[in-house]
């Protein structure tokens, strides 16, 4: 019994193991292309291994553009993502809340106008956008990087919480309704907590599309030192005149790397988040 | 007196129907705000004649006639989308699903497994993914030298066939699993133990476990993955953006990025956004279609 | 309980940031101001202090965001009370951002133009006719050419200033074929050129890549051998006849097997230098011995070339290619319409474009400098491969050469991207040449008549 036991242990993480190399390869593939003379990429694409490995893309590619280094572009990035995914997911969850455990006029309505904004292709909002937040001022700012997230306008987020919402006993509300407790408390003191999972979720989403989202940063930001980083990477490639690709592999290499730290840490509460909640039924 | 007042206002807002509103008041304000004027303004584009440069002039309903009568590519496109969307959607779901199943256990190396799983969803649609892509499929790319060593030799040009293009997209698309693997993984988590300890009790296996409790319990979670994922396979674009462009011969031209040549390479964005409306009609059509069929088969009893 | 202390605290970390970046969601025309600092068009109205900002935007690589970055800084630097703010962006980027602040009515100060796109920013009203600032002596042209001058030129008004002479040119594998003993010439007509694709794919196997899915500045030139100009008023140049033999160049070769198979550009980004087939391939089956190209991008394909690969430049073939040949700018510098000061925007480009200092740091990295004066100065200090770009443009373009047809009209990218759309039919066998010829010369008409 304990051995087949064993077996089984080891078949599994055999399983895991192979597929999840799968999955890394191509990872695997740019870190390794960055370390490859940038002249050479292309001829031994074929190749993982470099025949030589040279840091000079990463000495190249955070120099940067005009005297301005990749850590400002890094700085910038973490700015925007952190605080708008802040923004988001707090506004998200209050919507969420509001959505899933009220009844009132107007609900459907709103349900489906958060729909409805997810089935408008962004790129046809650009223009429209733009002419707006030019009217508000705000070009040339951070804030339609930024401000529009806190109103909890990115209708996944809400939806997904909602979701969330409706798997928790609504046994619980009405418990604390009877000891007095408003909406509000029962929103902070039970919800919130009840939800990380749903929080840390979003949180790691929205982190990752604020800091790879460059279209916004494109149409809105045009000093050149408050580029994020998503902008700043498509500057080493320009069709028609030589690209450096080692020194973007080199910077897209170093750009995954908040994504990854921030997922590694908050898987770890992701599972414990719900464990220590006490959803024993 | 005064106290009479605040407690007025604070039996007022503690009442179900204001409650809700307090809380829908940040998506109420930012979709007055950030949505309603930019996707007026673009509806009114769809029926004029624009091009960016110059301002626009209406002209009724011209760009949707155009569309239905004189536009060969838009039945195309939409065939396509369709396909990728209707092929890539379920395929995604049901390995996101089955990964995380996978990777419920907790083991030490569980923490790793679920970076290594979730990274290609963060390298996302950069130009090193573009590239790699390329590559892999290459007549002379991993793919077929895999082959090769299975025993079919083959240089088959995987990108240059036009029935085979739109594969290498999907499982692009198949591949990046990971947000739709994350949510599960926080779903399963919230199906109570004692459910499954109940059910080890009764005798019944791992089999029936799965399918009595986790996937009736999961079906909310299915479902709104469902419908995330349709709207965004319907809205795809960076796959064929940055890897085919549509080639060959159209056949991996999605619907928006070809609403995005009509609109930024061509400078017909009036037509442009009239293609973007005919998608939300589309979309909006295939979302209530399917939420009229959440209550044959979405759990929703509280658990 | 920690949780909700955390949350509270983003929440009120959000909002103090939000501040930090300029206050409230007030609409009126006083929070424009208060964001003057970012705000392009608002900045270069603050002249109250004697400070004057500029912004200038460009597309190009890191080599061009930095040299032009220096040449401003340095301006910048010898007229106190002006700064310039560099904006670069890649190409398709640049286009976006630049047709939507078009539509916001927030051009940069200065620009960079190609020829492509100027026919429709003038006619759009979006940059600034430098006649009077010529007329004047504010912008020196005196050192340029009539026919340079003539192709920043719209309906009478100077609207562009050439920032690099540029010619259409065949770059080919000098290397594999002297080893294969195969000539190339000057002015090789499209029978010539066709015979040393045979040759070179008989005694080598590689193919040749006529422009694939990149033809439009082809078709072009090819036509001007047959006294058509491509573009007329909202109507195609020419008779359907007229296309045919750019069509059957293909089949041709498709017949005959020396055309590279068009499902190799489905690997491969289109426009890239990079992946050109003529530097990157696995073999000969996939790779091409020439490329259509400019001039300038000479020094990019060499970069790219495998070591010990020698690229050579030649003309493009045509039936007549000496009436074919054309001097063109790689790229212009123009004034936006909407600046506040064209009058120290247009001194800007006095400055890039007649300053030895400014053209030192530039080195003549978008082309051959316009100025005659510049460019021989800055010669010598030229590499190898750029002074061999010199030569091909003095010695063998400029003696031959005729004005460049008017730039292309509204609806001309749309007219690109059908023919690309039947030259892929017609190289995956769909369609025959006159069909070819039939579909494109048609489906162009359609086009351009609508505009």
């Amino acid at each position: 019994m304990k051995t087949k036991r064993k077996i089984g242990k080891i078949f599994y993480h055999v399983i895991v193991c192979g597929l999840g190399l799968v999955m890394i390869y191509p990872l695997v593939w740019m870190v390794m292309s960055s370390f490859k003379e940038t002249n050479t990429i292309f001829l031994t694409a074929g190749q993982l291994i470099p025949e030589k490995f040279v840091l000079s893309n990463y000495i190249n590619g955070w120099k940067g553009f005009a005297k301005i280094t990749f850590a400002t572009f890094f700085k910038n990035s973490l700015f925007i993502a952190v605080v708008a995914t802040m923004g988001t997911v707090f506004s998200s969850a209050l919507v969420a809340y509001g959505l899933a455990r009220c009844r009132f006029f107007g609900r459907r309505a709103l349900f489906v106008a958060m729909l409805l904004s997810m089935m408008l292709p962004a790129q046809v909002l650009m223009i429209p956008q733009y002419l707006w937040y030019q009217k508000l001022g705000w070009v040339g700012s951070y804030r339609p990087l930024i401000l529009p997230y806190c109103f909890a306008i990115q209708g996944f987020f809400v939806y997904m919480m909602i979701n969330f919402i409706d798997g928790i006993p609504r046994e619980l509300d009405e418990a604390a309704k009877i000891d007095g407790c408003s909406y509000y408390g029962i929103f902070s003191r039970i919800i919130m907590p009840l939800i990380s999972p749903a929080l840390i979720t979003a949180s790691i989403f929205s982190f990752m599309w604020r800091w790879d989202d460059f279209l916004s940063a494109l149409l809105y930001i045009n000093e050149s030192a408050k580029y994020p980083v998503s902008l700043a990477l498509k500057l080493f490639c320009d069709p028609g005149s030589s690209s450096d690709y080692g020194a973007m592999f080199a910077m897209a290499t170093l750009s995954i790397l908040p994504a990854v730290i921030i997922f590694i840490c908050l898987q770890k509460y992701l599972v414990e988040g719900i464990s220590t909640s006490g959803l024993k039924g | 007196m005064k106290d009479n007042k605040g407690a007025g206002l604070k039996h007022f807002l503690n009442k179900e129907s204001t409650a809700g509103v307090v809380f829908s008041l940040p998506f109420i304000i930012g979709f007055l705000l950030f949505m309603v004027v930019p996707m007026g303004i673009s509806f009114y584009y769809s029926l004029c004649d624009y091009n960016i440069l110059s301002p626009p002039v209406f002209a009724g309903l011209k760009n949707y006639i155009k569309m239905f009568t004189d536009d060969k590519v838009f039945s195309q496109t939409i065939g396509v989308t369709f396909y990728f969307a209707l092929v890539s959607v379920p395929l995604r779901l049901i390995f996101a699903l089955m990964v995380a199943m996978l990777l419920l256990n907790t083991t030490k190396a569980t923490g790793f497994y679920r970076a290594a799983y979730y990274l290609p969803s963060i390298i996302g649609g950069s130009v090193a993914v573009a590239i790699l892509w390329k590559r892999m499929f290459a007549t002379d790319g991993v793919v077929n030298h895999l082959l090769g060593i299975m025993g079919i030799q083959t240089s088959f040009a995987w990108l240059g066939n036009k029935n085979t293009a739109i594969w290498t997209l999907i499982i692009l698309a198949v591949w990046q699993f990971g947000s739709s693997m994350l949510i599960f993984l926080s779903s399963l988590k919230q199906i109570p133990v004692t459910l499954y300890e109940a059910a080890r009790v009764d005798g019944a296996n791992k089999f029936s476990q799965f399918f009595k409790i986790t996937l009736p319990l999961l079906t909310p979670t299915i479902f709104f993955n469902l419908v995330m994922q349709m709207i965004n396979g319907f809205l795809a674009f960076t796959q064929c953006f940055i890897i085919t462009q549509g080639k060959p011969l159209n056949s991996t031209l999605f619907y928006t990025v070809y609403m995005y040549q009509q609109s930024f390479e061509f400078y017909n964005t009036g037509y442009g956004a009239a293609l973007a409306w005919v998608m939300l009609g589309i979309i909006g059509l295939i979302t209530a279609i399917l939420f009229a069929t959440k209550k044959f088969w979405v759990y929703t009893e509280g658990v | 309980m920690k949780k909700r202390i955390a949350l509270l605290m983003a929440a009120a970390m959000a909002a103090a940031s939000l501040a930090g970046c300029g206050g409230g969601t007030s609409t009126t025309a006083d929070t424009t101001a208060g964001s003057a600092a970012e705000d392009t068009t608002a900045a270069s109205s603050g002249n109250a202090g004697g400070d004057t900002k500029l912004t200038m935007s460009w597309w190009g690589n890191q080599v061009r965001n930095e040299k032009t970055q220096a040449a401003l800084d340095l301006y910048a630097e010898q007229n106190p009370g002006i700064t310039i703010e560099g904006q670069f962006s890649e190409w398709s980027d640049y286009w976006n951002k630049l047709a939507t602040s078009a539509a916001g009515q927030a051009i940069p100060d200065l620009v960079q133009m190609d020829y492509s796109f100027i026919d429709q920013y003038v006619k759009n009203g979006l940059l600034v006719d430098l006649k009077p600032y010529i007329e004047d002596g504010t912008l020196d042209v005196s050192n340029i050419s009539e026919n340079t001058i003539a192709s920043g030129t719209v309906n009478d008004g100077v609207y562009a200033i050439c920032a690099g002479i540029n010619a259409p040119s065949l770059l080919y594998n000098k290397t594999l074929l002297e080893e294969n003993g195969i000539q190339i010439k000057d002015y090789m007509t499209t029978d010539e050129f066709m015979d040393v694709c045979r040759q070179v794919y008989e005694k080598t196997g590689y193919k040749t890549n006529i422009a694939y899915y990149n033809a439009g500045a082809y078709l072009d030139y090819f036509m001007r051998g047959y006294d058509v100009v491509l573009y007329g008023d909202k109507k195609m140049g020419g008779t359907v006849n007229d296309y045919l033999p750019f069509f059957q160049m293909y089949e041709t070769g498709i017949k005959e097997g020396w055309f590279i198979d068009p499902g190799v550009f489905a690997e491969l980004s289109i426009g890239s230098v990079e992946q050109e087939p003529l530097v990157y391939g696995s073999g000969p089956e996939t790779m091409s011995w020439c490329a259509f190209y400019n001039s300038n991008q000479l020094t990019a394909i060499q970069k790219a070339a495998p070591e010990g690969m020698e690229i050579g430049i030649t003309t493009w073939p045509s039936a007549d290619p000496k009436k074919s040949g054309y001097l063109k700018s790689s790229m212009f510098f123009s004034v936006g319409a909407h600046t506040k000061n064209p009058e120290e925007a247009v001194k800007v480009l006095n400055f890039l474009t007649n300053s030895s200092e400014a053209n030192n740091i530039l080195l003549g990295e978008r082309g051959v400098p316009a100025s005659s004066v510049i460019s021989e100065e800055l010669a010598p200090k030229m590499s190898d491969v750029d002074q061999e770009v010199i030569r091909y443009i003095n010695e063998v373009v400029t003696p031959n050469c005729s004005p460049i047809n008017p730039p292309q009209p509204d609806g001309a990218s749309e007219v690109s991207n059908l023919l690309n759309q039947v030259q892929e039919q017609l190289c995956y066998g769909a369609y025959d040449a006159a069909t070819a010829a039939e579909e494109f010369f048609n489906g162009a008409n359609n086009i351009m008549n609508k505009k």
